[in-house]
């Protein structure tokens, strides 16, 4: 009785979507979600964390070891964001902070952009993935956080990987549609356009 | 003809050129109504009112996320000729298969989904058992793959930055 009122006990918070874990994944992967809410961090990336690894058949100690780690690096990120960041930007900072951006990059966008820097941060772990160099990466971040959209910072990387394509090297594309800081105005938009599903 | 016309002007004119007669009490039952105070219109104040609130209820719409009001349209396309199924699966549907099922047309695998600003994972499982990243999207590298299944990413801005 006492052993099923324990169990009902610890039902009670748990999520009911990781239903899909193992019990002993679960409970684990509970444990670090407890931790994260308890010191203010977001919980669902780590669950669609835990998810991602439960639908990809992962085995259990592979999806605690993911969620654990996600949860570190969103701390790290939000040291270096600071604690008003959202939990997009934290995501964003974490796959950043992967690619190789030091925590400085992050704090210095925190400070030139006055937008939501989900998008900048992206670009910044998608340009390393990329092919481009860390610090050429985060030096174009910086020089665009400033003024540009998010439009003009997807156009931005839809650029640079047309010309990575085409033969450039990933660090030369890179300063070059910098220095072209033309070509990054022109995403907007158009008014009176129709509204088209956009593709990622 | 023009002396039957001329006859009507002269009838119109004598009509028009009549005294016209006024109640005598007329005067007196006009100052009576400007002296007496009207009651307030109670019933419809109450109704402005709540139009008023109603309006504006429906122009900030408080129950509705800012998030979802910033939700982008986002169309995921996979050619895939041979396969028999196609799902859509991320961090936007809980990484669930049967919740973007997508549609095929001569091989070609589409789907559309909602999507507010994040960044979001995602990859295409075909025929229930084969992962494949999207091909037209930046891809997990491999550091921040930590289940050996390719993925991608997309990156959704707000509309106003």
């Amino acid at each position: 009785m006492m052993l099923a009122l324990l169990l009902v006990a610890a039902q009670v918070g748990t999520d009911p979507r990781l239903d899909r874990l193992d019990p002993d994944t679960r409970a684990q992967v509970t444990t670090v979600l407890d931790s994260a809410r308890h010191v203010g961090l977001p919980t669902e990336p780590l669950i669609q964390r835990a998810l991602e690894g439960a639908t990809k058949a992962a085995p259990g100690p592979r999806i605690v070891a993911a969620v654990r780690r996600l949860s570190a690096d969103l701390g790290v990120a939000r040291t270096a964001l600071g604690t008003e960041a959202s939990a997009p930007e934290l995501e964003a900072g974490v796959a950043a902070l992967r690619a190789g951006a030091p925590s400085q990059v992050l704090a210095s966008l925190r400070s030139v952009r006055r937008h939501p820097l989900t998008m900048a941060l992206s670009l910044l772990a998608d340009l390393v993935a990329s092919g481009v160099p860390a610090d050429s990466a985060a030096a174009a971040v910086l020089a665009l956080a400033p003024k540009a959209r998010d439009a003009d910072l997807v156009e931005f990387r839809r650029a640079v990987e047309r010309d990575i394509a085409l033969g450039a090297p990933p660090g030369a594309a890179t300063s070059v549609r910098v220095n072209a800081g033309a070509d990054i105005q022109s995403a907007g938009s158009t008014p009176g356009a129709q509204p088209r599903p956009r593709r990622p | 003809m023009f002396d039957q016309e001329d006859d009507v002007v002269q009838r119109v004119i004598q009509q028009l050129r009549r005294p016209v007669g006024i109640d005598p009490a007329l005067d007196a039952r006009v100052m009576q109504a400007i002296a007496t105070p009207r009651p307030p219109a109670r019933g419809l104040w109450p109704w402005l009112a709540a139009a008023a609130v109603l309006v504006s209820l429906i122009i900030w719409r408080p129950w509705s996320r800012s998030s979802e009001a910033e939700a982008a349209t986002f169309q995921f396309v996979l050619v895939a000729p041979q396969a028999n199924s196609v799902s859509l699966v991320g961090d936007f549907n809980d990484w669930d298969p049967k919740r973007s099922p997508m549609r095929t047309a001569n091989g070609i695998w589409a789907t559309v989904v909602q999507l507010a600003p994040g960044r979001y994972r995602y990859a295409f499982l075909v025929n229930g058992a084969e992962w494949r990243a999207d091909p037209s999207a930046p891809t997990i590298p491999a550091p921040d793959d930590e289940f050996g299944k390719p993925s991608s990413v997309v990156t959704v801005g707000g509309t106003g930055s």
